[in-house]
């Protein structure tokens, strides 16, 4: 077992150095890269200072806040595009018959296609958010506990965890339908969008869904609610300290609905 | 004349009946919509929330704004985005297009305009219409408000397609252009008034807006929509659309004009 995993972390060592040496051959892509995450997400930021500019606060929330809640989402989605960002596009492999590879070799599967690429460009998000992050806490004078850092770690854990999982589940579609990137870019995507603000602004509804059934809230509002000092009740508290618990659960099952569709998977290639 | 339009109106009849076979993307594409609408819904009523009146502007209007908002970039994106040009230029598959008979540009301003079409007929319009029996939102209650709307609402879009084509030719220069995308959809996302209008906006950032073509993408058409500009303010709007199509049309062709160039020189 001890051997096996020493092997795998080997290995996925030497295949992510592959895939770091291949994107550092375009040296002015790699850098433009980053600076057009890092742009984007400042553009988002923007956006929202200009939102809360009138009006001052949103549900009890200032800018810096709001800042705050967004970085802090930003920061796990950062390390889960390091690792995960490239599943969205499994459904390329499946149509060409390129994913047949991933079956043929000593290899777990998942760990493979895992293991394919190490996505440099999302230093982009981890420079913005790292930068959002410091900024906020600064003007919010925050004061850190070692139960706050800890709370951090575990919502960064957390948050990859959760983030991670759904990516792997939009995947997991292709294996039944074919597509991924699509549903990515429709489905996922604004709903990461909607997550920026805090929960408390969408209906009940909304927010049960997205705390018991699709723990987005987990990512960032829970874990904010605490560090910000914003927890009115004992449960809410407990919520933000769990995230990585909930995260491992959903990433676990959401790996095993992977492994359920790659079972069903027929190779689309002659 | 007429047989070079009839040729380019041939393209929008094929590319509303492409549009008809993928019709499963329409409804995906309506999803995502329908969740950013439902996003900032959200968003202005918690802002309003025990504020009734702010700016002058009434919550009622603001979700009307947002209505039409909505709207109108949920139709855009039924047209060829920004990304799909650069993939055609860094594959190369736009060089068989420039040995055709056909202006390039025309060419895909006339196919957005069929999947436009078509999306708005199965997915714009009968969303938006059963939203606004439910809302009753703030809208134009003669026949002359609408025909000022719709005028400059397609104006707007003509100021988009310009910029956004002009964005993509570039990656005839630059092989990478992550940079510029990210100019190009922040620039539409904030200073066209998207999602926050124009009036919301700290002074210096609404005189910089005020500059720039892009509030005419979005904002003109959405503010007389819900009926902010008189009708003389509405004509003068309108007139400064035209005149920054003017610009970013002329923008187009020069860039494209050099970049039909730069394919000669590399395809020796």
């Amino acid at each position: 077992m001890a051997a096996r995993m020493s092997r795998n972390i080997r290995l996925y060592g030497t295949m992510i150095q592959a895939s770091i040496r291949a994107q550092f051959q375009y040296r002015y892509a790699f850098f433009m890269n980053i600076l057009g995450w890092a742009m984007s997400y400042a553009g988002t930021a923007i956006t929202m200072w200009t939102v809360l500019y009138r009006f001052q606060e949103l549900h009890g929330w200032t800018f810096w806040q709001l800042l705050f809640l967004f970085a802090l989402s930003v920061l796990s989605w950062g390390v889960c595009v390091i690792f995960f960002f490239h599943f969205r596009s499994m459904d390329q492999y499946i149509l060409n018959g390129t994913f047949d590879r991933f079956l043929i070799r000593p290899i777990h599967p998942f760990f493979h296609f895992m293991a394919m690429k190490f996505d440099v460009g999302a230093f982009g998000q981890l420079l913005f958010s790292i930068i959002a992050l410091c900024l906020a806490a600064s003007h919010l004078h925050l004061q850190w506990q070692l139960l706050d850092v800890f709370v951090l770690i575990g919502a960064i854990l957390g948050g990859t965890c959760i983030q991670g999982g759904l990516i792997i589940l939009i995947s997991a579609a292709a294996f039944w339908t074919t597509r991924s990137e699509r549903l990515y870019w429709v489905i996922m995507f604004p709903a990461k969008s909607m997550m920026n603000y805090p929960l408390s602004i969408y209906p009940r509804l909304l927010q049960w869904l997205v705390t018991y059934l699709i723990p987005f809230a987990f990512v960032n509002y829970f874990p904010a609610i605490v560090l910000l000092g914003k927890a009115k009740s004992r449960s809410v508290q407990v919520f933000g300290e769990i995230s990585p618990v909930i995260g491992l659960v959903f990433f676990y099952i959401c790996y095993r609905i992977w492994m359920a569709g790659l079972n069903r998977y027929k190779s689309a290639g002659s | 004349m007429t047989r070079r339009l009839r040729m380019y109106l041939e393209f929008s009849r094929k590319s509303f009946q492409r549009s008809a076979v993928y019709r499963f993307d329409a409804w995906t594409r309506l999803f995502a919509n329908i969740i950013f609408l439902f996003m900032w819904g959200f968003i202005w009523y918690g802002l309003y929330a025990g504020k009734l009146t702010t700016s002058g502007t009434s919550f009622h209007t603001m979700l009307s704004y947002i209505l039409i908002s909505q709207a109108l970039s949920g139709l855009h994106g039924a047209a060829t985005p920004l990304w799909e040009i650069q993939e055609r230029v860094r594959t190369g598959d736009i060089a068989m297009e420039i040995v055709r008979p056909f202006d390039y540009p025309l060419k895909v301003l006339f196919s957005d305009f069929g999947s436009m079409f078509f999306y708005f007929l199965v997915a714009i319009l009968p969303l938006y219409a059963s939203l606004g029996f439910f809302f009753h939102p703030v809208m134009p209650h003669t026949a002359s408000g609408w025909l000022l709307f719709l005028l400059s609402a397609f104006l707007g879009y003509l100021i988009r397609y310009s910029i956004e084509l002009t964005f993509g030719l570039f990656t005839f220069w630059l092989v990478e252009t992550g940079g510029v995308e990210d100019i190009f959809y922040f620039s539409v996302s904030l200073l066209s008034g998207t999602t926050v209008p124009l009036w919301f906006f700290p002074h210096w950032l609404r005189v910089l807006a005020e500059w720039l073509p892009f509030q005419g993408i979005f904002f003109v058409p959405d503010s007389i929509f819900v009926g902010l500009l008189s009708r003389q303010q509405a004509f003068q709007q309108i007139l400064l659309q035209i005149l920054w199509i003017c610009i970013t049309y002329g923008i187009l062709r020069f860039v494209w004009r050099r970049a039909v160039t730069k394919v000669v020189v590399q395809g020796g």
